[in-house]
């Protein structure tokens, strides 16, 4: 049989004992001896009489420490100081959804006043490059003729062949307008046919004037006039038709 | 009176001093008693309630109004016995008297209405009691104080001096194993 230590009689005394020491006590002579030991010597222990304090007591405290406390300064209650982080929380929200929709505002504004401008701007661009195609257009018409007139032209017949220089003066002052336009516009393709047409122009419009059959023979095979209407009729192709419904992306872009 | 308590606590951080009066008034007691059940003498006790009032009055921003007043206050009371016990040392030359005197070395005991002669033997042991609870480190008498004197489990204890409960179990078996020994000289008059 194992006794309980002091240790544990004082648990068991101060009602903390966690084993059941009470039946080994019943059972054990000697423990339970220990035990009323303990007891007695605890109950002599007794608490010295605490002195009495007059009822005025608690008031003599206070009056003689009242003078050495400070007041503390006056908080807000800590609802009211969260309400005041909720509301300036609050306040700065409502700033940045103002400043939000201000600068939202002046970028709409901005955003919706360039887009017509940028609208019209491309459809006056449009217009004015459609306006361009046709008289291009017009342009190759007018010098595709004159070269297959120039094929076949008749070196006896001086009224057709002065007709001819006539008109080829006419073009190449416009040729040399369509290709100046073309090569700033970068069309390097354009720009090349119409080099090359101002040239048999010039050579037309700057021949003798009446042109004789070695002339006209000459400048179809020096300036290659049937190369050159070939490349008319593809640049003619790449201009949209004025009454059709060509796609007005593809062909001339100046 | 835990409410009241708590909304008195509000008042005086809202700068209201004088509700601090109601505080010292409703726990003065209280505090002077368990400081005179520590230290074993009266003055000691008085300054005690002093201090631990001030001191609450200075930390009452840090109390939590969901402990009682009365439970906070008391343990800054058996903190300022503690550290005034170690600040004046341990002096076990104690004698018996009808009032705690600390310059005399008298302590008082409590009075009983038995006869003359358990009554004398009484006061002796209360005065040997005294004494030996002089002898005790300010450790052991607080936690003996509070477990024998105030009703305080080991938990508690544990809490209000800010040591593990086994801790505190122990202080309280070195103090009962001192005091006995002291006072194993009487048992046989008893």
């Amino acid at each position: 049989m194992k006794h309980p230590s002091e240790e544990q009689l004082i648990e068991m005394y101060y009602g903390e004992s966690q084993s059941d020491l009470a039946s080994h006590l019943r059972l054990c002579h000697e423990c339970s001896t220990l035990y009323a030991q303990l007891q007695q010597d605890l109950a002599d222990m007794k608490p010295a009489a605490v002195p009495a304090r007059k009822a005025q007591y608690g008031e003599q405290v206070w009056q003689a420490l009242r003078p050495s406390l400070p007041a503390y300064e006056k908080r807000q209650p800590r609802w009211q100081r969260f309400w005041n982080w909720q509301a300036a929380g609050l306040v700065a929200a409502c700033a940045i959804l103002i400043a939000a929709a201000f600068l939202g505002g002046r970028y709409w504004e901005r955003h919706t006043s360039k887009s017509p401008a940028i609208a019209g701007n491309a459809a006056s661009q449009a217009a004015a490059q459609r306006v361009m195609q046709v008289v291009l257009r017009d342009h190759l018409d007018r010098t595709e003729r004159l070269l297959v007139a120039l094929e076949h032209a008749d070196p006896g017949d001086s009224v057709e062949n002065t007709q001819l220089q006539t008109e080829a003066r006419d073009l190449l002052a416009s040729n040399r307008l369509y290709r100046t336009t073309a090569s700033q516009a970068g069309d390097p393709a354009l720009a090349g046919a119409l080099d090359r047409l101002e040239g048999v122009l010039a050579e037309v419009a700057n021949g003798p004037t009446a042109l004789s059959s070695a002339d006209l023979r000459r400048v179809r095979e020096e300036m290659n006039t049937e190369g050159i209407l070939f490349e008319i009729r593809v640049l003619r192709s790449r201009t949209p038709d004025s009454t059709g419904g060509a796609d007005h992306n593809k062909g001339v872009s100046i | 009176m835990s409410e009241n308590d708590h909304s008195v606590v509000r008042a005086v951080l809202a700068g209201d001093k004088e509700a601090y009066g109601s505080l010292v008034r409703s726990h003065s007691s209280a505090v002077f008693r368990v400081a005179f059940r520590i230290t074993g003498n009266d003055a000691d006790a008085e300054e005690i309630v002093q201090e631990t009032f001030l001191r609450g009055y200075q930390r009452l921003p840090s109390f939590q109004l969901r402990s009682g007043f009365g439970t906070w206050i008391y343990r800054i009371a058996v903190n300022c016995a503690l550290n005034r016990m170690n600040q004046t040392g341990i002096d076990a030359d104690y004698r018996l008297g009808d009032e705690s005197d600390p310059e005399e070395k008298v302590v008082q005991v409590a009075a009983s209405a038995a006869g003359p002669e358990r009554l004398l033997l009484s006061r002796e042991i209360g005065a040997a009691h005294a004494a030996a609870m002089q002898r005790l480190t300010p450790t052991e008498r607080t936690a003996f104080a509070l477990r024998h004197l105030e009703d305080r489990s080991t938990q508690e204890i544990g809490e209000i001096l800010g040591i593990a409960p086994n801790a505190a179990k122990q202080a309280v078996f070195r103090a009962i194993q001192k005091l006995r020994r002291e006072l194993a000289p009487l048992r046989g008059n008893a």
